[in-house]
């Protein structure tokens, strides 16, 4: 008698423990809508894993934003500017000297870069008298080295001159 | 997608390199005091040779010696 009890609250059991997981999938939870980044320089820790809404990054590939579960992808970025946008809705800009981008799987996003401040930091006058500087080096007779330096110095400038402007 | 400094046999390494420098050469001058100080480095070496100590040479101008001499050499360093 006890024993056919037994049997029968494990057949009453079984359907809801096949359909409990069914029931309990939902969008919010399938998806993080928060992307966790870390922003590093060699000597400074910018963003240190903090929830963002979009980055925007100047990827070699091209412009792009990224949003919380995008595809797992590592990106080479140009001299350029990344644009945060954070869960109060404002938005921070920083001038990178190039790096790379790191977005795994589950929203987390890792940049690394030798160099990034905030675009107020930078001087205008001294990136127009570098530019001249640079120009006169790329059209000069130097080693072919110089030459290629003085190109890298001239692409990070002119990137750095319309993003003051 | 070949890049230019690549073509000129630049390193990679390199090229983060003469970037970083001239973004913290275009920086305000009291960022850019403070940042330079990062980019500088002043180390020596010298090859010891049956006990007795070769010439001392500057890390920084002997390694952009060795990179201009790979590059002439048509090596992708």
């Amino acid at each position: 008698m006890n024993s056919l009890r037994i049997a029968r609250a494990a057949l009453r059991v079984r359907p809801t423990a096949f359909s409990a997981p069914l029931q309990r999938r939902s969008y919010a939870e399938a998806v993080p809508d928060k992307i966790r980044l870390s922003l590093s320089l060699p000597h400074q820790a910018i963003y240190k894993s903090q929830d963002v809404v979009q980055v925007n990054l100047p990827a070699e590939s091209g412009d792009m934003g990224v949003l919380a579960g995008h595809v797992p992808s590592i990106e080479q970025l140009k001299p350029g500017v990344v644009e945060i946008i954070e869960e109060s809705g404002g938005s921070k800009q920083f001038f990178l000297s190039g790096g790379f981008a790191i977005v795994q799987p589950n929203s987390l996003m890792s940049i690394t870069a030798v160099e990034g401040f905030p675009l107020e930091d930078f001087s205008p006058e001294a990136v127009r008298s570098q530019i001249a500087e640079a120009q006169k080096v790329a059209s000069g007779g130097g080693s072919e080295q110089d030459v290629a330096e003085a190109k890298i110095e001239l692409e990070v400038l002119e990137s750095l001159q319309h993003h003051l402007k | 997608m070949v890049f230019a400094w690549k073509a000129a046999g630049l390193t990679y390494n390199r090229y983060l390199a003469v970037a970083a420098r001239v973004v913290r050469r275009s920086l305000k001058e009291d960022k850019r005091l403070a940042a330079e100080r990062r980019g500088e480095q002043d180390l020596r070496f010298s090859k010891w040779s049956n006990g007795k100590q070769g010439e001392v040479k500057n890390l920084a101008e002997a390694n952009a010696a060795a990179a201009v001499a790979a590059a002439n050499a048509g090596g992708s360093a």
